[in-house]
Order: structure tokens, then C-alpha cells, then sequence
């Protein structure tokens, strides 16, 4: 199936993916003998206890995401970028207004689930799983349930994702990345202030989330300006959808590694058993989740792991690496964390951060991910393509290309 | 699945100590009644903790001490994993209960602070995990079965009870016109599709290495033993020649025996009406089977064995250390070396072990015991409002130690004895011939002035004891026997538990209530989980010949 090559900058492979692929044994080496190393002023946290102080603890360990939002949203504060104060309880619990959890299950499990279906059908048994189910799924289902649509003459999906990594995968400061989104963000926000215009001049507000946002707007609601509205969109828009393409592939690479599991899986996509499917999929992203580490960057002097072997002390204005993907595998915490295990408990995985910054969106996350899926481990004989298509290739953060043969 | 067993002691603020006990009523009340929607009793426990068997939570207060909160586990795989799930699970109900606790006074005190301040989210897992004691004697009645498959043999058990049932009063069962082969193939026919892991082999419950570790744990206990016992002897054999150390210590040795003859009766109105449980010469026996210590053949070649592997273990060590101390060659340290070690042996049991037995019967007359312990009416009330509501019960009670070096050395060395005799012994589930603890344990607080006890038996609490003062007051009075009040002992094994209704009453009034108590299969006993473990066998494999089919019915 074509795919659009110009959704990704870099091309794939390079020496970052082989440093990434390094990233388990390495964690595994320093959980033992130093679990918080430090290289100046930037400490990474590799156990899972102190993973999760660090994330619980929101007021010593701030996110870093505020300088670039900025540059993204045209100045205008989102939520995503605030420490625990009345503006973000005001933001997030405006949001939760108009973001229900009930509309997954009722709106967007159904249209991913048929989506992913028509995908699958149409690849007519070989599919590129990143942009012509994943990505493609993502985008038509999460734009039309945020009422954005394409630019004109544009690519959300490429706008999002160049947004995306420019946000949070771009520690280098690419100039070149910088260049283009000084392009992008102001048309974004252009494009989705022209949306929110467009509604108010029809009247018909309609109910995907713009539309119940001009509603709350209409009642007199405080949290929904216009450019608040539009700051939330497009914090919705670029930190959701580029993900499931980048981590719902590497679960399926995993998945085909253990074809046991692929086996079970594929069961439980058959017999409808969704949870279950859901252990599947969130336990093959256990193997190789989103990100290494989620940074953060300590606001004052502070102690990891107080009381400990290992007690370490932060200086105020360290940037400080929480590894999650680490923790997802602290055998000390973790039953035998190198064992695949589609029934765990909860907090054994940390996919969607913890503490104040959890994901906005970890409800249509749980549901939504494995249903993406579910549709192709359906399919009989599903197995790689010959060769290295069959294989998941990467480009820097993003998953590149992965591809499958099914009957 | 080895099968862990641990406690939190946490010395508790006494100003706090009833709103801790209110808080873990609260809990209790909580896990006992849960919000509509849940799907039982404790379930939140048992399904966020699916590696824990039992827990408890209690406080016991002392006239002696602050009171102590204790968290009292037995569990599946390493501790780290369970502190984990049970944080996930109750995390915020510990830390309030935590706050209700004194900081230690060691290098835990930071983490304490950090885990209790106020709002604080820093983890309690690390915590808790440093303030772990582990046990100093522990038995477990269901070695190597891991909680999931307790509960997954005990549904096959009732789906058994389902299929071989005839629902139809009129019909005669077919089962009782089959033999016992037929039974067992039609048995596993009807149930392996509900119960697919049956084509999976059962896992060992007690690997060969866990085995291989416990017995060579348990050997170089004794060999420490006897090295330390052969000290003084070994010492005077290094300048007596052996002709006049061998008179010196027989003569010593028959003065100690002749004046522990004259001290081993019970004083007057203290003797206990039973012999030892377990412990007396007649166990051994010569039908017994040859390869059980219970033979007297072959329980002489073992200490035979062992002896002549210490002297030549403990031969080679010394020369060792004499050639790096003396410059000398092996050839020459060599047979000085092995004389030394063989007459330090001959002593321990010439003179040491006399020697200190006639030194702790010294103090045993003059021992005080309590006969009538005061026992809180209010506080039997509870503990009778918490008893016998299932199949099993809980105990749980802490008690002073008797001060003194000799106690100290006797009481410590017999429960790393008996810790790890137990871990060779009671493989099985029994304890001597009673198989009714799932799991217990002591273990030793506030710097050994105090020996904690609990256990989680089958039946009643009345039933559980009688049980021991009958059939293992042995091993209980040398547990128990240098605890203050525990009722009058002889030779660190006699007597004491075999005061049955005293015994029973220091028992009761060393107990605090189980506030909070959590079994995951409160309906099976040890022995019903064994016998479901038994058909599960069975039913594992895909034939069974004649002899094995006919045991294997008998347990349906």
C-alpha cells in the first residue's frame, strides 16, 4: 500500500535507532549498580520507585514543555505546560467537560474499530501497519471527534507530527525543524481559529469537541475563549494522535517476536475478549513503550531515593530523566519483568506518565489502542512481509514502516 | 513458588494508638463490607495483591513497651513485588496508619520522614521493605503451592463434586458402576476442556536446589555448632597430652552427669503429667523405614558421618589456619591438627553440652512462671468475636524473653536450629503428625527483648493448641520455653507446653486482636488443599494403572 513518505523528516534507521535498541540492557546494568546516574547536571531515575516519585512529586519535578508550547500555541498557556495551579485545574476540569469518557465506548471505539476494519480489508492481505492503518485510523478518527479538519492544501498528519517532534522529540534544538515550525504552528492556529469562526457564523455547532466547546462558550463557561478553545485543540490534536503510530507498531513487532503470544492475541481479538486483548498489547509495549524517560527539571534542591543505598541529591534547575521504560522493568518491583504477562496489575505499567501529568487522554488510550489492532490480529496467517519490510523500522523516535501479509 | 514469609514492626506513638486501631477497623470494615458493584468480601486485597495467601494487621499493646503495629504477610516470590502490589493496593491506608508510628531512631528515620510528611507521595514500598524483620523459626503447611494454583486446584476440586454428582434422584450414578481407571478417564475427559492447564505438568512445588540449600544450610549450622561447643576443649587439648585430657573431661563429665541426675526430676507440684511430644527415645523405632532418621541404624551412620565430616572438615580448616599463622609445613600441622579437633569434639559431649545443660537447669529451678496470667475480658471478647467465622483462624501474640547470656545463646541458637530442621523436615505440610498451619512463624523484637509469634491455622483456636500441648509440646517449649511466664520447663524441651491449661492461659494473654486479617481461600484447610492437589495430579495425567487409580479415587 503507498504511504506518504513526507509525514516523517528523518530518514530511517541512523545510529540513534541502534542506541535505542541498547536502551533495555543498558537500564538493566545501571538499576543494579547505579541506579541514578548523573552526567552534570541531567540525572536519569532507572527504578521504579524513584520513577515514581519523581512524577508524583510535580512541584519539585516540573515538566520542561512550557518554552516550546509557547512557540506552538502562539503564547497562550496549555494545560500540559502548567504546574498544579487554579489555571490548570481550571483548564483540565474545563476540558473534562467536553471530553467525556463516555463518548469512547459510544463514539470513537466504534469508528476506530470500523476504520481499522476498512483498512485491513482494503490492504486485501499485506498492510504497512504505521501509516495505512495506524496513522491513518488516528487521524480520521480523532480529527473528526475534535472537529478539526485538514488545513486547505495541507496535512494535519504531517503538521501534528512535525509539532509533535519538535515538542517532544527534538532535545537537539533541530534548526531545521525550528524553521519549519515557525511555518506550521502560526497556520495551525490560523486554521483552527478559522474553524472556530466558521461555527459561529453557521450557528450549528454540532457535537464533536469544538462543537460542545462554542456550546459551554454560548452558556457563558469560563475556560473556553476562543483561544483557549483553540490552544486545547491543537495541544489535543499534536500531543495525541502522532503517538499511536509510533508506539502501537512496536507492539506488534514485539507481538510477531512471540508468536505464543501473537497466538493468544490473536484469540482474544476472536473471541471479542477486549480486555484481554488489551493485556496483550499494553504488556508488548511493556517491551518497548513510547520513550525511554519523560524529562522533567527540578525547581529546587532535592533528594531521590531519601533513606537509601542509593540516595542521591538534585540540584535546582537539573533536568531530570524519569525512565519509565526502565521502571516497566525493575524486577523489584516488577514480577519477572522479562516474562510476557498479558494479565498484570495496573501499576506495573507506566505507558501514560503518572502523577498530575497523566495523560489527558489515558481513558480513549486504554480502549482505543488495542482496537486499532484488533481488527488485523483477527485475520488468520498473519505474519511479516519477506524480508526487512517485515521488520519495524524506525526513524529517530518514530516508527517507520512495518510490514505484514494476512488471509 | 517459594513461598516468603515476613513482618513490619513499627513502634506506634502511644498518644496514636487507638486512632490507629481505628484505622485499621475502618479498613477492616471497608474490606468486610465492600460498596455495591464489588464483587466479595476483600476482594479489593485479592485481586490487587494476587501474590499474598494471608496478612494481618494488629497492635499490641504492653505495659512494658509503646505498643507495636505490626504487618504480619506470607506471600508468593520476593518480597519487593509484594510491597509493590500491596502499595498500588492500600498505599494511602498505610500511610495514614504510618503517621501513627515513631520515626526510628536509626538510619531509617529520613525515609520515615519522607514517607509521612505531610502530602507526601513519596513511595512506601522502600520503606516498608527496610523496616522488614524476618522470621527466626517459620513453617509453611502448603510449601511450594503458589496462591493461583491453590484456588485453581481448589475449582477443579468443586467442578469434580459437579460432574460426579447425579442430578437426577431417580437415575443410578454412573460413576459407582465404573472402576477406578474409568472414573479417572471420564473425570478428566469432562473437565479438561473447563481446565486446560491439566495437559500442563504440575510445577515442583520444592526444587532440588531449594532442597540441596536447606540441607546444606542446616549442616553447616551443626558444624558452626560443634565448633563453637568444641572451643574450650580444643583449647585444653592443645597443651594436654590426650591420655590426661581424656581423664580430665570424663571426670568432669561424670561430676556435671551425676549432678544432672540429681536435678532431672520437675520440682515438686511442676512437673507436667505427659513425656515429650515427638522428642523421646521410643520415636525411634526399627520399622521404621531405613531411609527415615527414625531408624536407629541409620540415625547412627548419619551422626557418624557427620561427625567424621566435621573432624575432617574442621582438621583441614585449622591446618590451614595453622599453616598461614606458623609458616610451618602441612606435614606437620596435619595430624596435631586432627587431634586437637577430635578431642575438642570429644568434649562437647564429655563436658560442654552437659556443662551447659546443668547450668540452664540451674536457672530453670529457679525460674518464675506465670499460672494466672490476667487475661482482658474486654480484649477475649473481641478476639472471640473474630475467632471461628471460617474455616481457618489467626493468631497472633508477643511476649518478654528471659534475660541472660546463657538464655540468650540457648534460645537464639535453638531457633536457628529449629528454623532450619523445619525447612529439611516439614516438607509435607505436617508438623510431627498435625497438618493444620498454613503458615507461621516467630521472629524476635525490640532488639530480642521480645519474641513475636503468629500463626494462621484450620480450626479452632482451642482445637489448634490442644493439638500441640498433645502432639509437639517438644518443639514448642523449646520455642517458646525462655519466654517470661511461659509455665515450668526441663532440659529446654520438657514440660512446659505440656502444662496444657497453663500453657493455654499465657498463650491468651500474650494475644492482641487480629484487627485486620486477610486469607485468600477461607474455605480450604491445609488438608483439603493437599488432597485438591492430589486429584489435580491425578487428573494431569492422561492414564493411571490400577494401583495408582485406586489411591487416586480414594481422595474424590
Amino acid at each position: 500500500m503507498p504511504r506518504d513518505e513526507n509525514i516523517l523528516r528523518q530518514k530511517a534507521g541512523g545510529p540513534m535507532v541502534w542506541l535505542m535498541a541498547l536502551a533495555p540492557l543498558v537500564f538493566r546494568l545501571l538499576r543494579a549498580v547505579w541506579p541514578i546516574p548523573h552526567f552534570g547536571k541531567t540525572f536519569v531515575v532507572t527504578r521504579y520507585d524513584d520513577v515514581r516519585a519523581v512524577f508524583l512529586d510535580d512541584r519539585t519535578y516540573r515538566v520542561p514543555y512550557r518554552e516550546k508550547l509557547d512557540v506552538i500555541m502562539g503564547g497562550q498557556p496549555f494545560f500540559l505546560g502548567m504546574d498544579d495551579t487554579a489555571d490548570y485545574r481550571r483548564d483540565t476540569g474545563a476540558m473534562r467537560q467536553v471530553v467525556l469518557r463516555s463518548d469512547v465506548p459510544t463514539l470513537l471505539a466504534p469508528d476506530v474499530e470500523r476504520l481499522a476494519q476498512d483498512a485491513v480489508d482494503k490492504g486485501n492481505g499485506q498492510l504497512e501497519v504505521v501509516d495505512s492503518l495506524v496513522r491513518h485510523v488516528t487521524f480520521k478518527v480523532f480529527g473528526k471527534y475534535f472537529g478539526i479538519t485538514d488545513p486547505p492544501g495541507e496535512d494535519l498528519r504531517v503538521w501534528a507530527t512535525r509539532l509533535f517532534e519538535f515538542q517532544f522529540a527534538d532535545a537537539g534544538n533541530d534548526p531545521a525543524l525550528r524553521s519549519e515550525v515557525d511555518h506550521i504552528a502560526p497556520a495551525l492556529c490560523a486554521h483552527v481559529l478559522a474553524l472556530i469562526e466558521a461555527r459561529l457564523q453557521s450557528g450549528m455547532f454540532g457535537d464533536d469537541v469544538l462543537g460542545r466547546c462554542l456550546t459551554m462558550q454560548a452558556k457563558g463557561e469560563i475556560g473556553f475563549s476562543d483561544d483557549q478553545i483553540r490552544t486545547a485543540l491543537i495541544g489535543f490534536m499534536v500531543g495525541g494522535p502522532p503517538q499511536p503510530p509510533m508506539v502501537l507498531p512496536q507492539a506488534l513487532e514485539q507481538l510477531l517476536r512471540r508468536p505464543d503470544a501473537l497466538a493468544q492475541a490473536q484469540q482474544a481479538a476472536r473471541d471479542g475478549d477486549d480486555a484481554l486483548l488489551a493485556g496483550f498489547v499494553f504488556e508488548a509495549m511493556r517491551f518497548d513503550p513510547l520513550a525511554p524517560a519523560l524529562p522533567r527539571v527540578a525547581t529546587q534542591k532535592s533528594v531521590i531515593a531519601v533513606g537509601t543505598r542509593h540516595m542521591t541529591t538534585i540540584p535546582s534547575g537539573a533536568n531530570v530523566y524519569a525512565a519509565f521504560s526502565s521502571a516497566m522493568m525493575d524486577e523489584r518491583r516488577i514480577p519477572s519483568p522479562l516474562q510476557f504477562n498479558p494479565r498484570r496489575q495496573p501499576h506495573e505499567y507506566i505507558h501514560f506518565g503518572h502523577g498530575l501529568h497523566t495523560c489527558f487522554g489515558i481513558h480513549m488510550n486504554q480502549a482505543l489502542l488495542p482496537l486499532m489492532l484488533k481488527p488485523l490480529l483477527k485475520r488468520s496467517g498473519l505474519r511479516r512481509a519477506p524480508g526487512r519490510p517485515g521488520h519495524l523500522s524506525k526513524s529517530g523516535a518514530f516508527s517507520n514502516a512495518i510490514n505484514v501479509l494476512y488471509d | 513458588m517459594k513461598q516468603t514469609t515476613l513482618s513490619v514492626v513499627l513502634e506506634v506513638q502511644p498518644q496514636s494508638a487507638d486512632n490507629l486501631s481505628a484505622l485499621i477497623g475502618e479498613l477492616r470494615h471497608r474490606e468486610d463490607k465492600p460498596p455495591p458493584g464489588s464483587s466479595e468480601q476483600y476482594g479489593r486485597l485479592k485481586n490487587g495483591v494476587p501474590v499474598l495467601h494471608f496478612m494481618s494487621l494488629s497492635v499490641f499493646p504492653s505495659a512494658d513497651y509503646d505498643p507495636i503495629f505490626v504487618i504480619e504477610a506470607n506471600f508468593d516470590g520476593p518480597a519487593g513485588v509484594f510491597w509493590g502490589q500491596l502499595e498500588a493496593t492500600l498505599g494511602i491506608e498505610l500511610r495514614a496508619m504510618l503517621r501513627c508510628c515513631k520515626k526510628p531512631a536509626d538510619q531509617d528515620g529520613p525515609l520515615y520522614l519522607a514517607v509521612t510528611s505531610p502530602d507526601s507521595r513519596v513511595p512506601l514500598a522502600p520503606y516498608l521493605e527496610a523496616r522488614t524483620l524476618r522470621p527466626s523459626v517459620f513453617h509453611h503447611g502448603t510449601r511450594g503451592m503458589d496462591r493461583d494454583r491453590i484456588l485453581r486446584e481448589g475449582e477443579l476440586f468443586l467442578a469434580t463434586r459437579r460432574v460426579l454428582t447425579q442430578s437426577s434422584p431417580t437415575l443410578a450414578n454412573p460413576y459407582r458402576a465404573m472402576t477406578a481407571e474409568q472414573i479417572h478417564a471420564n473425570l478428566r475427559a469432562a473437565l479438561q476442556p473447563d481446565f486446560p492447564w491439566l495437559d500442563i505438568p504440575a510445577p515442583i512445588r520444592i526444587s532440588r536446589i531449594e532442597r540441596a540449600g536447606d540441607l546444606a544450610r542446616l549442616i553447616i549450622f551443626l558444624f558452626l555448632l560443634l565448633a563453637c561447643l568444641s572451643i574450650p576443649g580444643a583449647v585444653i587439648a592443645f597443651i594436654s597430652p590426650w591420655q590426661r585430657f581424656l581423664v580430665i573431661f570424663a571426670v568432669l563429665g561424670c561430676v556435671v552427669a551425676f549432678a544432672l541426675y540429681l536435678m532431672r526430676a520437675p520440682l515438686e507440684g511442676l512437673g507436667a503429667p505427659s513425656r515429650s511430644g515427638g522428642l523421646t527415645a521410643s520415636s525411634l523405632s526399627r520399622r521404621n523405614k531405613l531411609t527415615s532418621l527414625a531408624h536407629p541404624a541409620t540415625l547412627a551412620i548419619a551422626v557418624m558421618v557427620l561427625l567424621a565430616l566435621y573432624i575432617a572438615v574442621a582438621s583441614a580448616i585449622g591446618t590451614a589456619l595453622a599453616v598461614l599463622f606458623t609458616g610451618l609445613p602441612v606435614e606437620t600441622l596435619w595430624c596435631p591438627t586432627i587431634r586437637v579437633v577430635a578431642l575438642g569434639l570429644v568434649s562437647v559431649f564429655l563436658f560442654t553440652i552437659p556443662a551447659l545443660v546443668f547450668w540452664l537447669r540451674r536457672l530453670e529451678r529457679r525460674d518464675a512462671s506465670h499460672d494466672a496470667p490476667p487475661i482482658d475480658s474486654d480484649m477475649m471478647l473481641k478476639m472471640g468475636q473474630r475467632e471461628d467465622r471460617i474455616a481457618q483462624n489467626h493468631m497472633g501474640s508477643v511476649v518478654l524473653v528471659k534475660p541472660g547470656v546463657l538464655r540468650t545463646l540457648l534460645f537464639r541458637t535453638g531457633h536457628r536450629g529449629l528454623g532450619l530442621v523445619l525447612r529439611v523436615v516439614a516438607t509435607d505440610g505436617y508438623l510431627g503428625s498435625m497438618r493444620t498451619i498454613h503458615f507461621a512463624h516467630w521472629a524476635f523484637v525490640n532488639n530480642g527483648s521480645r519474641l513475636m509469634f503468629f500463626s494462621n491455622f484450620d480450626h479452632s483456636w482451642e482445637s489448634y493448641l490442644d493439638d500441640f500441648i498433645e502432639k509437639a509440646h517438644g518443639g514448642l517449649t523449646l520455642a517458646w520455653g525462655s519466654c517470661i511466664g511461659f509455665p515450668p520447663t526441663r532440659f529446654l524441651v520438657l514440660d512446659g507446653a505440656s502444662h496444657g491449661r497453663k500453657f493455654k492461659a499465657w498463650a491468651r494473654h500474650s494475644m492482641a486482636v487480629s484487627r485486620f486479617w486477610f486469607a485468600a481461600y477461607k474455605d480450604y484447610t491445609v488438608d483439603q488443599i493437599e488432597r485438591h492437589a492430589r486429584i489435580a495430579n491425578g487428573l494431569r495425567q492422561i492414564a493411571l494403572t490400577k494401583k495408582e487409580a485406586d489411591a487416586w479415587v480414594r481422595d474424590l
